[in-house]
């Protein structure tokens, strides 16, 4: 599970770095230039997910 | 925009925004009402915007300073620790939650949304409806208190049966969160729905408008700061603007202050029939052109 939500927040960092050079246009109100609010939110969503496989990381006593 | 409506709407938009009544729906209807000559479509209304809201974000960021203090912190060491062992920590990942439904929709389908509902008929249609959740919370949490047999108790006593915001769980952050999003339809009130959100989760009064007013924080700050580039186009009166945020941030603390001293035993439902009332008559007055 804490792999898992690793990789989907490299995913969400991936995503974000493309829409704020502007090459991913989708769910944009307009079709070209960069989109920084996007790649804010998943920025956002990506620390979302590290923070997430921190708790289901297996704890050491 | 002259600078005394200027003046007036910062003044509306900091007094409105943590009311349960929808800032957005007066900020849509009051300027029809009055017949005002400018275009809410014009390029410098959004900048407009993005500063008044910057104000009430820095009002609410002042009031809560050391509680945004412990939170920053909190949620630090809970994510490298991987374990949440006091409250901030907790709250600090209830509003994580609670921020991520309202900011991915907001992202994602606010110009989609915002097209559809623009016109006043339909911010007071709303603004209606905002009433009626509003009275409908009440009455779900008037139910709770009459099942947990508290309904015969002083206010107070009523009050302190139900929890504070560090205790409710992951899922109910999550559905507040996501009721934030309802408030991209003019007319519906953000702190209203999360306040009413934090009652169903079954928040103190007091608990659930500071849950909504701590979770209104990121979000509105996060959606200001990315606009403000902008303020920095021609065109755009930056003094005049500057001086609606500081009065809209002025009025933000006022209110916050007084709703979190109100809802220590106060009710959502004087808002409720406000909303109702507020939304008719702006129906009438644009039908009728009066």
């Amino acid at each position: 599970m804490a792999v898992a939500l690793g990789v989907l927040g490299v995913v969400f960092i991936i995503l974000a770095v493309l829409y704020a050079l502007g090459v991913l246009q989708i769910f944009t109100s307009t079709t070209s230039g960069p989109h920084y609010k996007h790649a804010i939110l998943l920025a956002v969503l990506a620390v979302a997910s590290f923070v997430a496989a921190s708790f289901a990381r297996p704890k050491t006593a | 925009m002259s600078l005394w409506q200027a003046l007036f709407m910062g003044l509306l938009q900091g007094a409105s925004e943590l009311f349960p009544v929808s800032s957005l729906g007066h900020a849509v209807l009051v300027p029809s009402l009055l017949r005002w000559t400018f275009k809410q479509s014009d390029p410098s209304f959004v900048p407009f915007l993005v500063l008044l809201h910057l104000g009430t974000a820095t009002a609410l960021l002042v009031i809560y300073r050391d509680e945004w203090v412990a939170i920053i912190r909190g949620f630090f060491t809970a994510a490298v620790r991987g374990e949440m062992r006091t409250e901030p920590e907790r709250l600090a990942m209830l509003l994580l939650v609670g921020t991520i439904p309202a900011a991915t929709l907001g992202v994602f389908l606010e110009s989609r949304i915002k097209a559809l509902f623009t016109s006043p008929y339909e911010a007071a249609a709303f603004l209606v409806v905002n009433g009626v959740l509003m009275l409908g919370f009440e009455q779900l949490r008037r139910r709770t208190e009459r099942r947990t047999a508290v309904a015969a108790a002083s206010r107070d006593e009523q009050e302190a049966h139900f929890a504070q915001a560090e205790r409710i769980s992951f899922r109910a952050a999550a559905l507040v969160g996501a009721c934030q999003a309802l408030a991209f339809f003019p007319g519906i009130s953000r702190s209203g729905i999360t306040i009413g959100g934090g009652l169903i989760a079954g928040l103190r009064h007091q608990e659930a408008a500071r849950f909504s007013f701590l979770l209104a924080t990121p979000v509105i700050l996060g959606a200001g700061i990315v606009e403000v580039p902008q303020l920095f186009t021609n065109g755009v009166p930056l003094g005049e603007y500057l001086a609606a945020a500081v009065l809209s941030g002025v009025a933000a603390y006022a209110s916050a202050r007084f709703l979190l001293r109100y809802f220590r035993s106060g009710r959502l439902d004087p808002y409720g029939w406000y909303c109702i009332a507020a939304g008719l008559v702006s129906l009438a007055l644009l039908r009728f052109s009066l």
